[in-house]
């Protein structure tokens, strides 16, 4: 757990979305998945994509994936984002799901160095308040040289 | 899935206007109805009709300046027919267009006018989306949004940021000949090295600017379009759609879903497009006319990466060889090159939102470009890679 940024504001609850903020809250990440067919989606919404199934439940991921895109915002918005300095917004692709499924997130632990596409990553959750945590990510290997090289190279 | 050509060359442009170009702020006071009324006006000269006479008004990206208003402003005798294009951001605008060119075409009116107009008061910010406690995450741009698509292209392609800086460099020199461009010094590679990083890959020189203005094209059938004061510019396809899931990809869900959780769940190969591919097939579809029939193209350049990507998705060249396209010199009024932004852009002559670049395609299909191809016969529009639906057009004699 880590001091939310300043700036960084926290989610919008909605009956629909309360759910993935709140198991994130409990150190857990979970994917909306369909009842019937058993496809992943996100973000939230009311039907299923494959097969059109209202029926669906919060279901537990494995938490680990990939960076599948990024960018370092060196110029803030607003002078409270500025004071976190330059930041990452990234996008990462979740393993151990049915069908794709990316997170827009922030990657922790890492620099304009060692942050770069189908980086190996794990979640990690960014304490809101005493309930809700933002799942975000952080490297799934130490970025010491020579592990940067293997990890890079660990098998999809 | 194709489609037929039954629209191609039934309606037609007959009269653009615009009123001056100004930075952020510059007409707050005035408003943006008042500087559509102005486009309008201009526009109603520019064919020779009389304003009353336009009985069918469209727009897109939730313009503020309805037709019902315009129509009650102008002393419309019979308002008959408005239509809006969903989404934010230029992507809609070929909608607009087609929305028009279907009313025209189809009797549901006689002309019909699309309108554009901006002052920051009347639509918030357009360089600035999402909340003022600020997103969860940081994502707080379309820049930044575009930036993860360009960085995605840079990862599986090998473009570069000096790719992108070529498209800076073209905007710059066609608005060096515009007289209107806000943007009209020229820029080098170096200038694009020494501009500063705003969101990383993007530099500040890879951004157009917010604008304020106001825009207005007149269409009418093929038939009324011969007796006007204008040759007439033929509306040979327009086309308007997204690929599967596409939804708002580039913007996180931003816009259409759960604005605070995110997903960008484009299937990796329209990822890295402006969301056209299924357009650009549409398009060419439509015209009966592939890549190689286009003299001039006038691509959405909001952010430079997009018109690379615009380049391909258009099928200029295979998907990732776009920046190789642009920094090997196939960019340009040569010959063997393709003209590309011919006034500037939004990245130069004004961030109008597309409209522009549709003066620009009828310009050049008149003959009348700052930076004129000779013999122009078809020129393409592609509205701004954004949330679907995306679009584009093709015009022509
Ligand atoms: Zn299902």
């Amino acid at each position: 757990m880590s001091e939310r940024m300043p700036g960084f504001g926290a989610p919008h609850l909605t009956a629909l979305n309360e759910g993935y903020w709140k198991a994130a809250g409990q150190g857990r990440l979970v994917i909306q998945r369909c009842d019937d067919c058993g496809t992943h989606r996100h973000v939230p919404v009311e039907i299923c994509y494959q097969c059109h199934s209202r029926n669906w439940h919060w279901d537990e991921v494995p938490g680990t994936g990939r960076v599948f895109s990024y960018t370092w915002v060196d110029r803030p918005l607003s002078p409270e984002l500025a004071q976190a300095g330059v930041y990452n917004i990234s996008v990462v692709e979740l393993d151990g799901v049915v069908g794709t499924i990316r997170l827009l997130t922030n990657v922790f632990g890492v620099d304009k160095d060692t942050l770069e596409c189908d980086l190996p990553v794990k979640v990690a959750f960014d304490r809101v308040d005493d309930e809700i945590a933002l799942p975000v990510f952080e490297p799934a290997f130490a970025l010491n040289e020579a592990e940067r090289v293997s990890a890079g190279k660990v098998s999809a | 899935m194709t489609q037929d050509e039954w629209l191609k060359g039934k309606a037609a442009v007959v009269g653009i206007g615009h009123t001056a170009y100004g930075r952020r702020g510059q007409f707050v006071e005035r408003g943006s109805f008042s500087l559509v009324i102005e486009a309008v006006q201009k526009a109603c000269d520019d064919a020779g009709i009389d304003p009353r006479d336009i009985d069918g008004w469209t727009s897109y990206s939730n313009d503020v300046n309805q037709g019902g208003l315009l129509a009650a402003a102008f002393g419309t005798k019979r308002l008959r027919f408005t239509g809006m294009g969903w989404g934010g951001g230029g992507g809609a605008m070929g909608g607009a267009y087609l929305y028009a060119a279907m009313a025209v075409a189809t009797g549901q009116a006689d002309y019909v006018a699309v309108v554009r107009g901006v002052t920051m008061p009347d639509n918030g910010r357009f360089g600035r989306m999402g909340t003022t406690e600020g997103p969860p995450y940081g994502l707080m741009t379309p820049g930044q949004a575009f930036a993860l698509a360009a960085r995605r292209h840079m990862y599986r392609f090998g473009t570069t940021t000096d790719d992108f800086a070529q498209i800076a460099i073209n905007a710059r020199l066609m608005a060096s000949k515009n007289p209107d461009a806000r943007f009209r010094d020229t820029i080098t590679l170096e200038d694009h090295h020494n501009s500063p990083i705003i969101c990383d890959p993007l530099h500040k020189l890879d951004f157009c600017m917010e604008s304020e203005f106001g825009t207005c094209v007149i269409l009418t059938s093929a038939e009324r379009a011969k007796d006007l004061k204008q040759p007439p510019v033929s509306l040979l396809s327009a086309a308007m759609g997204a690929p599967p899931r596409w939804g708002d990809a580039m913007f996180g869900g931003w816009g259409g879903g759960d604005e605070n959780v995110g997903g960008q769940y484009a299937p990796d190969d329209d990822y890295v497009t402006g969301g056209h591919r299924t357009v650009a097939e549409d398009l060419y579809a439509k015209a009966g006319l592939g890549p190689n029939d286009v003299d001039v193209a006038e691509i959405y350049d909001h952010f430079t990466p997009m018109v690379i990507m615009g380049i391909e998705d258009f099928q200029f060249c295979k998907k990732g060889e776009g920046g190789g396209f642009v920094s090997d010199g196939k960019i340009g009024l040569g010959p063997g090159q393709l003209p590309l932004n011919t006034h500037g852009g939004n990245l130069a002559e004004v961030y109008a939102h597309g409209m522009t670049h549709v003066f620009e395609a009828v310009r050049q299909i008149r003959g009348t470009s700052y930076n004129q191809v000779p013999d122009a016969e078809v020129a393409l529009v592609v509205a701004g890679a954004s949330m679907a639906p995306t679009s584009a057009m093709l015009f022509g004699k």
